[in-house]
């Protein structure tokens, strides 16, 4: 809202310079964004919250003004008649949906001359941004902006059947705005018809057909309220937005409509020799009853941590144009006025006190009450494992968890379901809470590879969202990386990773076959119990990442769930291990978890760990076979070994590595 | 059956071979001598594989032991010839130019990997607050309209909710707009007191630019408890303000509007950047706004049914990427979602 330092002193007499009250107004809750100086004037660009209607108005903003620097609030005197009356010789009106209209009032002006308004007016309208358009159209901009309700003159000559009803539209029923836009309209809009066509939607936007030209003679003006929210959903539905329908929205003053309609057609009588013709209509079907809260001065203490006496805060509310009814030491009763509806309750008469009495004047109390508190597991788990990805040399990303709805995206490694589409998104890129953090892992290599960074390491700990019966969705906290290296390295990191955390079990790794992320035979699904915990695989080279890639997804609530709070610690043994190493011929499909598990089934004694070197096929090994070297570490607690003991170990194993998978010493 | 050999014969033999090593090695000076000798002793027609290839003639039992003994002579060779290749080198390079050991070159790095700003934002701030005793909560994302709007004291066709606009998923499912949610979520779970901060994700239909993002990061803290009042808001976040950006930051506190607080204010602090003297980061006001908080609204402690007499609180909410770029004077906040790790490699 823009506001102009010469118009705003026609209501309140202050001293300050520009910046100075830029600041008490910010202090007080206006914010200030931008002051501009003009001339002999200047301008203020203040930000009204949405709880503040009463300044939409200059007065608003004048009695805030009055509040913080004490000076006097002088309104223009406008001649109210005393008695309203529900009629007129000229024309009738008539308010059908008294819910949403509950106040209508209307003048018929006859003989107005049409003319540019006088300079000043143009030049205070210009000063806040607004376009002189005639003296009818400004005077009801100028009061507008003065009081903070709206108002629309129709050409009355233009009005079919000297009738105006206020009514939901019908269906099918067509209209022309002032600004040119055409609309149909719907039956829950409500509008302003004369006898046969709608002249305006309601609070919103005048017609074409009706609007005030240089040929019209007599003129309808209309000052009313209007429900907000039904001027809200209108203004929404139809898509056209103005000054009046941002007021009527926040809501405007019920008492103020006949002051404001008084003062314009003053106005009107003054700068366009109008002639008022009739009675003054004022359709009232709601009885306004005036609020009175009561502020308790300890209550107003003990939320703001002050200590104001009753004088004060009376004080203050007197100056904001509050009436006190009857006080004490320790109360008030405050009549709230009708430009401030939002206020109703105790708490918000103490923001009021609060406000003006200045935040900054509020104490700070930095000793407050201690209450103990333990960092949760979740809290603990996810850092060890941020710790762990930055201490192997990966770094952290963060991606978008809405996505687009390529057929990369709908990857969903955890059920078989799609994704949550977004039902208003923004644009088709981003319109799909996503089912996988990897594909976004993808997204990010390949622009790091596109701006000359080519190998990177890359992990995130975010959530993927996944249906359910219930209303809301799964959301599952994954794990994901991606390095420049390939399955067995991603590998280790896991294995390194559960054992860094301490999770005693090892998981089973099966096959997996995604053909959109992995290479085919290339991937693996890990599982504990049986319960999938996260797929690892080499990327599909079709994915067009320069460098091979290793891809996983983890379940992070897995590991927060399975990770032991103790770390038990283990005797360090003070005899030196023993170590052979084993070269071993096998059939191809044999595999490494096999000899593993035959090893172990030996039971054999001392055995403390064994290792994989490495695979070798080649010309000594024969075709459909190969040799897998391996060590052996032997260790006993209570001595050191001797190598008979190891020998016989080792020749009981090689039986039974015979036995079962056809395992042969390598012979060199 | 491993351990079954003739000494005598092996030995001899081995120590011969030895021998025959230092001798020609005396003698060799130059690089072409030395490649001599690498190919007599470990090319392929070489004394080394000569004796591999006796293997297979051995009886089985000694065929181990032999091997082994072979390849570690094989290995011992190797060294001795590299040394001599080293020297040679030396040598010639001696009688050439001087070859210049260069400290400094640059070190071999191992890799490192780094948090993300933003993580590293929300740690300091959960680490701030949990000195004063504020337990971190969750909550979904995908939320109940309820919990993001009703029960926070935005009824709907309020003309506020144009300051939270909203990604549905349906009717009554959307996308959190806010952090605040989780309040009422632990309000409902847990009797007062109650004292938590909520970091987490949000999402609004922004469109991205240099300043927005649909979807962004906040922190929520809510502190409920008897005889709670604004001057111990202004306190806790004081505390914060002062460890986060520093002891010589100035703070002001403006009232502002939030459905769910009231009284309501935003946090303004001096601007890091020019010292308050006005630049194009505070829009040359000298102050940036940083928070908004205020004492929760009796409206809120109705919905989760809290004795509003009998207990006060206050709540107060930050966006983590504002408050990272204020920090260290990012000026996009799209930087943080493309994950350049010429960008994350900084902080």
């Amino acid at each position: 809202m823009k506001i102009s330092g010469n118009w705003l002193k026609d209501y309140v007499h202050f001293s300050l310079p520009p910046h100075e009250l830029a600041d008490k107004l910010t202090h007080a809750g206006l914010v200030v964004a931008g002051i501009q100086l003009v001339e002999d004037d200047f301008c203020l660009d203040i930000e009204v919250t949405s709880n503040r209607p009463d300044c939409l108005g200059i007065i608003g903003i004048a009695r805030e003004i009055a509040a913080l620097t004490g000076g006097a609030l002088q309104l223009p005197e406008v001649n109210q008649p005393d008695e309203n009356k529900k009629t007129s010789e000229t024309i009738s009106v008539t308010v059908e949906e008294p819910l949403l209209c509950p106040r209508y009032t209307a003048q018929v002006i006859k003989e107005v001359t049409i003319k540019s308004s006088p300079e000043w007016m143009q030049k205070r309208l210009i000063s806040i941004g607004l376009r002189p358009v005639n003296n009818i159209a400004d005077i009801t901009n100028y009061v507008m902006m003065e009081t903070g309700q709206p108002l629309h003159a129709f050409d009355l000559d233009k009005l079919s059947g000297n009738k105006v009803v206020v009514r939901k539209a019908e269906a099918g029923e067509e209209f022309i705005a002032i600004n040119g836009a055409q609309r149909a309209l719907f039956h829950d809009m409500l509008i302003i018809a004369d006898e046969k066509n709608p002249i305006a939607i309601a609070g919103i936007m005048g017609g074409k057909e009706s609007e005030v030209s240089e040929s019209t003679r007599n003129i309808f003006l209309e000052c009313a309220q209007f429900e907000s929210r039904q001027v809200r959903r209108t203004s929404k539905a139809v898509g056209i937005a103005s000054d009046s329908s941002y007021r009527f929205e926040r809501g405007t003053d019920p008492e103020g409509i006949c002051r404001a309609s008084h003062r314009a057609i003053q106005l009107i009588q003054d700068l366009a020799g109008g002639k008022v013709s009739g009675n003054f209509l004022d359709i009232k079907t709601r009885i306004r009853k005036p609020k009175i809260v009561t502020l308790r001065i300890n209550k107003l203490n003990q939320v703001l941590g002050t200590n104001l006496n009753a004088d004060r805060a009376s004080g203050i509310l007197k100056q904001l144009q509050f009436t006190i009814l009857a006080g004490s030491n320790h109360f008030l009763d405050v009549e709230i006025p009708s430009f401030r509806e939002e206020i109703y309750r105790e708490i918000d008469l103490i923001e009021e006190v609060g406000r003006i009495y200045g935040y900054n004047n509020i104490p700070t109390n930095t000793s407050i009450r201690v209450r103990g508190n333990a960092r949760s597991k979740r809290e603990i788990i996810e850092d060890t494992v941020r710790n762990f990805f930055t201490g192997t040399g990966f770094y952290e990303v963060k991606t978008f968890s809405i996505v687009d709805t390529s057929p990369l995206q709908a990857i969903n490694l955890w059920s078989n379901t799609e994704g949550f589409d977004i039902a208003n998104p923004l644009r088709q890129e981003e319109s799909r809470l996503r089912t996988s953090l990897l594909p976004s892992l993808i997204k990010v290599k390949k622009h790091n590879m596109n701006h000359g960074t080519e190998r990177i390491k890359i992990f995130e700990i975010a959530k993927v969202y996944i249906k359910t019966d219930d209303r809301l969705p799964q959301e599952k906290t994954c794990l994901s990386f991606l390095d420049c290296t390939d399955f067995f390295t991603g590998k280790g990191i896991i294995e390194a990773l559960l054992s860094h955390l301490g999770i005693p079990s090892k998981p089973d790794w099966t096959g997996y076959s995604e053909k959109r992320l992995f290479q085919e035979g290339r991937a693996a699904r890990i599982l504990m119990d049986e319960t999938t915990i996260g797929y690892l695989g080499d990327a599909n080279r079709k994915l067009e990442c320069k460098t091979s890639i290793v891809l996983c997804e983890f379940d992070m609530d897995f590991l927060v769930k399975e990770t032991p709070f103790t770390i038990k610690y283990n005797t360090v043994i003070p005899y030196p291990p023993a170590f052979r190493d084993l070269g071993l011929i096998v059939k191809e499909e044999t595999t490494w978890a096999s000899i593993e598990k035959c090893i172990a089934s030996t039971q054999t004694s001392f055995l403390a760990k064994i290792r994989f070197l490495d695979i070798y096929r080649g010309k000594q090994v024969p075709e459909g076979k190969k040799s897998v070297s391996l060590n052996l570490c032997f260790q006993a607690h209570d001595r050191t070994l001797k190598s008979e003991d190891i020998d016989t170990a080792v020749e009981h194993m090689l039986k039974s590595l015979y036995k079962n998978l056809g395992a042969e010493l390598r012979k060199l | 059956m491993f351990f079954i050999f003739e000494k005598a014969t092996m030995t001899e033999q081995i120590e011969d071979i030895r021998k025959n090593l230092q001798e020609k090695i005396k003698g060799a000076k130059t690089l072409k001598e030395a490649e001599q000798i690498k190919i007599h002793f470990l090319g392929r027609n070489g004394v080394i594989s000569h004796l591999m290839k006796q293997i297979p003639l051995l009886p089985v039992d000694q065929r181990s032991l032999f091997g082994k003994t072979v390849n570690s002579l094989k290995a011992e060779i190797t060294e001795t010839i590299e040394k001599l290749f080293a020297n040679c080198i030396h040598e010639s390079a001696q009688k050439g130019r001087q070859e210049l050991f260069d400290i400094t070159l640059p070190g071999k790095c191992p890799g490192i990997g780094k948090k993300h700003p933003l993580t590293q934002t929300i740690e300091d701030i959960k680490e701030v607050f949990s000195r004063l005793g504020f337990d971190v909560a969750y909550g979904p994302e995908v939320e109940l309209e309820y919990y993001n709007f009703e029960a926070l004291n935005i009824p709907s066709d309020h003309p506020s909710r144009t300051d939270f606009d909203t990604f549905y998923i349906k009717e009554d499912v959307l996308l959190r707009s806010q952090t605040s949610t989780v309040q009422i979520r632990t309000m409902e779970k847990c009797p007062p007191p109650i004292r938590i901060i909520a970091p987490g994700v949000v999402y609004r239909p922004d469109t991205v630019d240099a300043r927005h993002s649909f979807m962004f990061h906040q922190v929520e803290g809510l502190l409920v408890d008897e005889d709670v009042s604004f001057a111990d808001l202004k306190g806790v976040l004081e505390q914060f303000i002062k460890t986060y950006f520093g002891h010589d930051v100035q703070m002001r506190f403006r009232p502002s509007f939030f459905p769910f607080t009231e009284p309501s204010a935003e946090v303004d602090i001096s601007c890091s950047i020019c010292k308050g003297k006005g630049c194009s980061v505070c829009s040359y006001s000298g102050w940036v706004e940083i928070l908004g908080a205020g004492m929760v609204d009796p409206n809120v402690f109705k919905a989760v049914r809290y004795d509003e007499e009998k207990y006060a609180g206050f709540a107060f909410g930050m966006g983590v990427e504002r408050i990272t770029m204020l920090k260290y004077g990012i000026d996009d906040i799209r930087l943080f979602y493309e994950n350049d790790i010429r960008f994350l490699s900084q902080f």
